[in-house]
């Protein structure tokens, strides 16, 4: 009896231990997943040249982190070259990516497949493998085409700066402010004006656990805007200021040629 | 040093693109050509759409073209008469062209056709101007017993070209020809330029140098009051049609060709006709060895923009 009630008492003094110890772990859990990019709003201007981005926030420490930054899914057209006559690489056909986003750039504190199940990585749409599943691609008469075109719309997109992966690449920090982490991505100025999403997903475990997001708008403004504007809302003032110019700059540096002593 | 393009949506470093308009307007103002053929690629190359380079690429050679025809008018290198005719065939051409390129892709395998067309003409254009004037330029020595041959050869073929009507005396060029034979060869030229999608200068060049038998530097100036007319229509319906002109671009690459145009006409003064023939063949026959290469060789990226020569 008296061994029964010590068992007891050690039963409980090990669960109150125990409890204490979650209690203690769970503090970091409690910082709630934040999400914020400097500068949020990207003007274009004659200068732009891309931008240097900085997604900040606070999480717990013991959780990996995943950052994508993403457009809204489009359909994108493109040539595709083949050879023909076995002898010469010509553009021959078109190709449709269906649902593909316009940027896709993902930074992570460690590798994907180490940290997230498969699953979890298509569920999310995290690293190049995931789009691969959700991109489809169909050839001018809507036939499904060769997954090799993946691979190639992949090189296409890397080569225009607009699809990238860094795992390793955001940074953690411990201090006075809690657990912090901090990623710089370079903003590629091929990437269309348009809102992109930045998401942080938190993963423990395998599993994605929290989730936090921000927004960045890309934005022409003053010339470039009014410029792009009139070309398309007013192509045919458009057109003829642009012979206009032309002229006028051919003609005016001919006249400026002449009083350098350019005629006979 | 870079400049963002509102319609190619594109950042450039604007230094190389005016890099780029000085050498291409320097070839324009050397030899006449527009050089769209090397333009439109070397904009692609650094990371201009297809379809935006070679729209803009026509913007930018208004300027180069209106900058080289006024300095050789000054130096009375322009026939008028025989641009006019020249002009309204290749209107004529470059409509026609158009409706053929139409009913080819209609058909499919369009392209292969364009681009074989392409390498052969450039090929074999390159290859004729480069040995003709190999073969004139080491007979420089024998200069009068070359004029005579030349005299002879015009008289040979005069015989065909005499028998057709209209006959026109071309005072700028000192030759007689007529009306139908310039007007044919400049539709000849159109259609070509249609198909293959250029301004056509590189063939227009040969054609007034073999076939019209016009001196070479009233040649140059010639062509390029010709090239001017062509690439203000292009560019306005490029613009207004299919919205691929950059303005901010073309003006980028209108400050260094109008300059390069300028220094071209001063070059050329200073280089025999013979000289120029063979530099032109040389840089024909270049890219046509750069796109034969471009052939046979399999892209790193399979996959392009739609657009481009």
């Amino acid at each position: 009896m008296k061994r029964a009630i010590m068992n007891s008492t050690r039963f409980f003094m090990a669960m109150a231990l125990a409890l204490f110890g979650l209690a203690t772990v769970s503090v970091p859990a409690a910082q709630a997943l934040t999400c914020s990019v400097t500068p949020d709003n990207i003007p274009i201007t004659f200068t732009y040249h891309g931008a240097q981005l900085a997604i900040t926030g606070q999480s717990a420490s013991t959780d990996d982190l995943v950052v994508t930054i993403t457009s809204e899914p489009v359909d994108t057209a493109l040539r595709n070259y083949e050879k023909v006559g076995g002898l010469v690489w010509m553009k021959k056909g078109s190709l449709e990516f269906k649902d593909a986003p316009r940027v896709y750039l993902l930074s992570s504190t460690a590798e994907l497949t180490r940290i997230l199940d498969a699953a979890e990585l298509n569920q999310n749409l995290l690293g190049f493998d995931a789009l691969r599943g959700q991109i489809r691609i169909e050839d001018s008469k809507g036939n499904p085409a060769d997954g090799k075109w993946f691979d190639e719309y992949l090189k296409f997109k890397k080569h225009e700066n607009v699809y990238d992966m860094r795992e390793g690449a955001i940074v953690r920090q411990h201090g006075e402010n809690g657990n912090t982490y901090k990623v710089d991505v370079a903003w590629p100025y091929q990437a269309p004006p348009g809102i992109y999403k930045v998401n942080v997903l938190a993963v423990r475990n395998g599993k994605v656990v929290e989730r936090a997001s921000a927004n960045i708008e890309v934005k022409s403004t003053g010339l470039v805007a009014a410029l792009s504007k009139m070309a398309f809302d007013q192509a045919g003032l458009y057109g003829i200021m642009a012979v206009i110019v032309a002229l006028l700059a051919g003609l005016g540096v001919g006249a400026i040629f002449k009083k350098g002593g350019g005629s006979h | 040093m870079y400049m963002y393009l509102p319609i190619a949506l594109t950042s450039v470093n604007y230094l190389v693109v005016m890099g780029l308009g000085l050498a291409v307007g320097l070839l324009s103002g050397l030899f006449g050509v527009g050089g769209g053929f090397l333009m439109t690629p070397l904009l692609m190359m650094v990371g201009i759409p297809p379809t935006i380079a070679a729209a803009t690429d026509a913007n930018q050679i208004v300027a180069a073209s209106a900058s080289g025809t006024i300095s050789h008018w000054r130096l009375g290198n322009v026939d008028f008469k025989m641009g006019l005719y020249l002009l309204i065939g290749g209107f004529v051409g470059g409509a026609g062209g158009v409706q053929v390129i139409k009913l080819l892709r209609a058909t499919g395998g369009a392209d292969f056709l364009i681009k074989m067309t392409y390498v052969v003409m450039l090929g074999g254009v390159g290859s004729f101007m480069f040995v003709e004037s190999l073969n004139a330029m080491r007979k420089t020595k024998k200069a009068s017993a070359a004029a005579a041959s030349a005299a002879a050869h015009k008289e040979k073929k005069g015989g065909f070209f005499a028998a057709l009507p209209m006959q026109t005396y071309f005072e700028k060029s000192g030759v007689t020809h007529s009306a139908l034979v310039p007007l044919f060869l400049g539709t000849f030229v159109g259609v070509l330029a249609a198909i293959m999608g250029v301004g056509g200068g590189f063939l227009m060049v040969p054609v007034m140098i073999y076939m019209l038998r016009m001196p070479m530097h009233v040649v140059v100036g010639t062509s390029l009051f010709q090239i001017l007319f062509t690439c203000i229509e292009v560019t306005y319906l490029q613009a207004y049609s299919n919205h691929t002109v950059d303005f901010i671009l073309a003006i980028i690459l209108l400050v260094g060709s109008v300059f390069g145009a300028q220094i071209g006409t001063v070059l050329g003064r200073k280089l025999h006709g013979d000289q120029l023939k063979i530099l032109l063949s040389i840089i024909v026959l270049a890219v046509t060895v750069k796109i034969v290469l471009e052939l046979v060789m399999e892209p790193s990226i399979l996959l392009s923009y739609a657009g481009g020569h």
